[in-house]
Parts: C-alpha cells; sequence; structure tokens
C-alpha cells in the first residue's frame, strides 16, 4: 500500500484573502497538525517558511508565487471555484498538484493535501530519474567507444566484449557507462578472464 | 390580484461599474412597477433591493440577508463574475435559484442559476468570425484584471491563432486603474488590426478617452481604421466615457436600443414613459426587465416560488422579449440569444452592422471541441 505522508508538524501557507471559509479551513488544519499562515501577498519562502502551500486560483497573479516557470519547490494545492480553462491552467502553472474546489469542504482538505504531497514527491523522483537517463543517454557514446576498443584489443566479437564491460561495472556496482569511461581513461583495467 | 412573493434584486448601482448596475436595476424596476400596476397580474412581487457597491463581501452579506431573514428564494442579480461566484453557494445551500442577466465569459452553467445574459459563442465568437475577415487578424488585448478579462482574452488568444492571427500585445488593469498612457503607447508602436476591449469601469472609461485623444492625433488610430471593439460596453455607460468619445467604435450585444423591431418599439414607448424620453435602453436594462417577468411568468404557472418548480417552467415554454421570442435551455439554463454587432454613434447609439439570430448558449464550448455537438454557429 502507498506510504501516505505524515502532515503533523507541517508549516501550510494559504494564499487568500482572509475571510470566514478561511478561517473554517484554518481550524481544519490546525485539526490536521499544521500551523497555517494566512496572507494575500506574495509568497516569500525565507520570510514564511512553508512545507506546503495552498493559492486562490480564482484570482492569483503571476508572481503571487515565487517559482514562476521554474517547477514548484513545496506541494502547492489550487483554491479554485471558476471553470475557466485559463485559471485551471494558471493553477497547473503554478505547480498544482492538487485544487480543493471551492468553498471549501472540511472533509476534502486531508485526502486533496496527500494527493498534492504525493504527487509533489513522485514529480521529484520522476525529474531524478529523468536526470540520471538523460547523463545516461550523454554517456552512451563512451560505452560504444569501450566496446570497439576492447573488441580490437582483445579480438572479441560484440556481444563478449559488451559483457565483459558490462561484469566490470557490476562487480564495482558502478553504471557501464562509468565502468565505460574509466575503462577507457586507463584508470581501472578489464578483467581479462570471461 | 396574486399571490405576493419576496424577491432580492441585487445589482450595484454605486461603485466602479454603477452604470451597469444602474441599468440593471431600472429594467427590473420597470418589469416590477408594470405587474404591480396589472390588476391581472396572478403574482405580485415584493422586491428587496440591495446595492454591495461592488464589494464581493458585501454581495456575499447582502445575498444571506435575503435569503435568510427576509426569505427570498429568487433573486436578480450580481454583475461581475467575482460577484456571482461568490454568492452561488449561498443560493445553494439555501436551495435558492440566481438570475444572471449579463454578458459573462462562460465555463459554468450552474443549476442554481439562470444566465439570460450572453456568452462567449453569443459574443466573441460571432464578433470575431465578423471582424477578422473585414478588419484583419492582429489583435491588442486588454482586459480587466479577474476572470472576465482573463478569460476572454485567452478565448480571444485562442480563436486568433486558430485563424492563423496574431496577438500583438495583451494587458490587464484593474478596475479603478485610469493610467493608460503606457498601454496606448504600446498600442501605438505596436499598431494592431482591432483592440478587444474587456476593461470594466474606469479603467474603460480611461482607456476609450485616451484612444480617442490619439486617434484625434494620428488618423491611423481612427475607430475606421483601428477600432475598439468590446463585448459588454453598451448605452448606458458611452455617458461616463464622454459624449462622442467611443464614436465608431464596435460593441457586441444581444440588444440595443436602435433594434429595429415591432416589440422593441412597444417597449421603448414603455421606457420613455417610465423614465423619460430621452433614456436609451441597454442590453442589461432588457435582460433585466425581461427576466423580471420571465420570473413572474413561471411563479404564475407554477402557483409558487419553488426553484425546482420555476426551473421547470421557465424551461418548459418560451417568452416574448422586446429583442424577440426568448427559450432557456434546460440543459445548461442560458437563454438562447441572437447576437448584434453595433457601432457606436455620436450621440451615444449604436448602428446596427451585423446580426444574427438567437443561438443556443455552448457555455462550456463544447462545439468548438473535436467530437462537440457540432457547430453551433449560425452562419449569417
Amino acid at each position: 500500500m502507498t506510504q501516505l505522508p505524515e502532515l503533523v508538524g507541517w508549516r501550510a501557507v494559504i494564499l487568500h484573502r482572509q475571510d470566514e471559509s478561511m478561517g473554517r479551513m484554518v481550524r481544519q488544519l490546525n485539526r490536521l497538525g499544521l500551523s497555517v499562515q494566512v496572507q494575500w501577498e506574495p509568497l516569500d519562502l525565507g520570510r514564511t517558511p512553508a512545507d506546503i502551500v495552498f493559492v486562490d486560483a480564482d484570482q492569483g497573479w503571476c508572481g503571487l508565487l515565487p517559482w514562476e516557470e521554474e517547477p514548484a519547490p513545496l506541494p502547492v494545492v489550487a483554491l479554485l471555484q471558476s471553470e475557466a480553462p485559463g485559471r485551471v491552467a494558471w493553477a497547473l502553472g503554478q505547480g498544482a498538484g492538487a485544487i480543493l474546489s471551492k468553498p471549501v469542504v472540511a472533509s476534502a482538505i486531508y485526502p486533496v493535501m496527500v494527493l498534492a504531497v504525493c504527487v509533489h514527491l513522485e514529480r521529484i523522483a520522476n525529474a531524478e530519474r529523468r536526470a540520471l537517463q538523460d547523463e545516461r543517454i550523454r554517456m552512451r557514446p563512451l560505452v560504444h567507444g569501450a566496446v570497439m576498443t576492447i573488441m580490437s584489443r582483445h579480438g572479441l566479437d560484440e556481444d563478449t566484449a559488451y559483457r565483459r564491460l558490462r561484469r566490470a561495472a557490476m562487480g564495482r556496482r558502478i553504471t557501464m557507462e562509468q565502468a565505460a569511461g574509466e575503462w577507457l581513461a586507463g584508470i581501472v583495467p578489464l578483467p581479462e578472464a570471461g | 390580484m396574486g399571490k405576493s412573493v419576496t424577491i432580492g434584486i441585487l445589482f450595484s448601482t454605486s461603485g466602479p461599474y454603477a452604470a451597469i448596475g444602474r441599468d440593471c436595476r431600472d429594467g427590473a424596476d420597470l418589469a416590477l412597477a408594470e405587474l404591480a400596476a396589472d390588476p391581472s397580474a396572478p403574482v405580485r412581487f415584493d422586491a428587496i433591493h440591495a446595492d454591495p457597491q461592488g464589494d464581493p463581501r458585501r454581495y456575499l452579506d447582502e445575498a444571506r440577508a435575503m435569503l435568510g431573514e427576509a426569505g427570498c428564494r429568487q433573486i436578480v442579480g450580481t454583475i461581475t463574475s467575482i460577484a456571482r461566484k461568490e454568492v452561488i453557494p449561498l443560493i445553494e445551500k439555501h436551495d435558492g435559484l440566481l438570475w444572471y442577466v449579463c454578458p459573462y465569459e462562460g465555463f459554468e452553467a450552474n443549476e442554481s442559476v439562470i444566465y439570460t445574459g450572453a456568452c462567449p459563442n453569443q459574443h466573441l465568437i460571432p464578433l470575431f468570425d465578423y471582424l477578422m475577415p473585414r478588419q484583419g487578424k492582429r489583435a491588442f488585448l486588454i482586459g480587466a484584471n479577474y476572470v472576465w478579462g482573463w478569460e476572454m482574452n485567452r478565448l480571444a488568444r485562442d480563436l486568433l491563432l486558430e485563424a492563423g492571427g496574431e496577438v500583438v500585445g495583451e494587458r490587464c488593469l484593474p478596475l479603478e486603474e485610469t493610467d493608460v498612457e503606457r498601454l496606448i503607447g504600446e498600442i501605438r508602436e505596436r499598431r494592431p488590426d482591432f483592440i478587444l476591449n474587456n476593461l470594466i469601469g474606469p479603467a474603460s472609461y480611461a482607456f476609450l478617452r485616451a484612444y480617442h485623444a490619439l486617434g484625434e492625433r494620428d488618423r491611423a488610430f481612427h475607430p475606421e481604421r483601428r477600432p475598439v471593439v468590446s463585448c459588454d460596453l453598451t448605452e448606458c455607460e458611452l455617458g461616463a466615457v464622454g459624449d462622442g468619445i467611443a464614436a465608431g467604435n464596435l460593441s457586441a450585444a444581444s440588444y440595443f436600443d436602435t433594434l429595429d423591431l415591432r416589440e422593441n418599439v412597444a417597449f421603448k414607448a414603455r421606457v420613455a414613459a417610465a423614465f423619460g424620453a430621452g433614456r436609451r435602453v441597454s442590453a442589461f436594462f432588457e435582460a433585466s426587465y425581461t427576466t423580471v417577468h420571465m420570473l413572474a411568468a413561471a411563479i404564475a404557472e407554477t402557483g409558487s416560488d419553488d426553484p425546482a418548480a420555476v426551473k421547470a417552467a421557465v424551461h418548459g415554454r418560451g417568452f416574448d422579449t422586446p429583442h424577440g421570442p426568448l427559450r432557456i435551455d434546460p440543459r445548461t439554463n442560458h437563454a438562447a440569444l441572437p447576437f448584434h454587432l453595433g457601432r457606436i454613434t455620436a450621440d451615444g447609439g449604436f448602428d446596427i452592422v451585423a446580426s444574427r439570430p438567437a443561438m443556443a448558449a455552448d457555455p462550456y464550448l463544447t462545439a468548438r471541441m473535436k467530437g462537440g455537438r457540432g457547430n453551433l454557429r449560425v452562419v449569417s
């Protein structure tokens, strides 16, 4: 089963005009163990450190959240009543991982927060995995180069040369790309025996 | 004499968009006066008026008072989408019905709201269909800094790009912002084929005045060459802009005072009797007037102000209005409305330059999507 985030002790910032419904939301977040700051001015994480942010997507403007085009550094929940596609697009553009429909129903807050946090963590994991894959794709020519060199130096066919490089990488618990780079650079020898 | 029903009339008759609010209120009041004066009228309304002064929170307080202690189940009102969306949850909670009479940006079809104003497939899309082949496809988009301006500009951008056009500039201003010189400078520099104006209130008036001044200095920015086009600028605001200042620019509306229909002539005679001969009638006035009469007819038919019964009655019949027959689509709760394009005249009216017969509202623009209900646009 999916591991649910532990939200007790988290700091929530709500970017919304102060009104009755925000009072209800603050009380519910307090019950869930979060501390809450409500403000209707641009978010400054230096001044107001936060673990999760709720933002009014009906009225929100560009610049309200400081990350603009960058990926959101923390989970974002959009508060939305409007159905206008432009507003939904704005919320997604700010990195919202979940939308909490206004007027806010207290019982929706916890599940929506969990969704936003999980989506945020998944995005981070995906970004890291993608960065790793990008690096491996970038280094692919090294593997090819190493295999070609092993073939000619040891008189092996391509499959055997490839297997030998892979075994070397596995033995040292590094990637094929790293092993290829190190071998070509002459840092480590290739195991001779097959 | 029929039974008495309490209804709320909720329009901002002061504040930044007071001119629209006053026309909405006057239209409702004329209908209320006609019903009160008619001894055979099956319904007598006790109307509660409130002026939230353009403040969303006051809309909420006034609507709460109407639905609560006053016992209204029907409210005619709200003007901006901010105010409408503020009030809707309360209407739903109290099982009431809101009658919304203004043109708006669409993407809503609430079961507790009857929409008698136009949405984009009834104003913006036919406006662009008319304008782009004649005027060009390079537009400058300006709008009020809330969902009306944002969403109308977004739709306009889609329409322009789909047609191979271009957005040469876009700017949103708060309702009260009257410093428009930078905006005028950008328009002068980028020379759009036309300017789509979704500004509201003082910002719109200041812009139209400054654009007029630019046109006086440089004929390249005269409305004949580069018009300002709007989907909500009507007779009721031309006075606030200034006499003759907006002349030559274009507006889309479901009704104009100059509409040459027998029903409209009779209607205008009644308006003149109540408000004086010089009073020009706007789409806001007419929609509000029509809406109060529709509400009365529906309550008369069902014998109750129960929202579900009233809605069923409204869906099941047509209504005669100053702009012609009107029906409310049971699927969307929106009125089918005609499209008229008017050119502003020097004396504060509109010359109608293009029209299309009533078309069904398509608030979510499903007809534009692949797999939609087919093209709802009526070809002229």
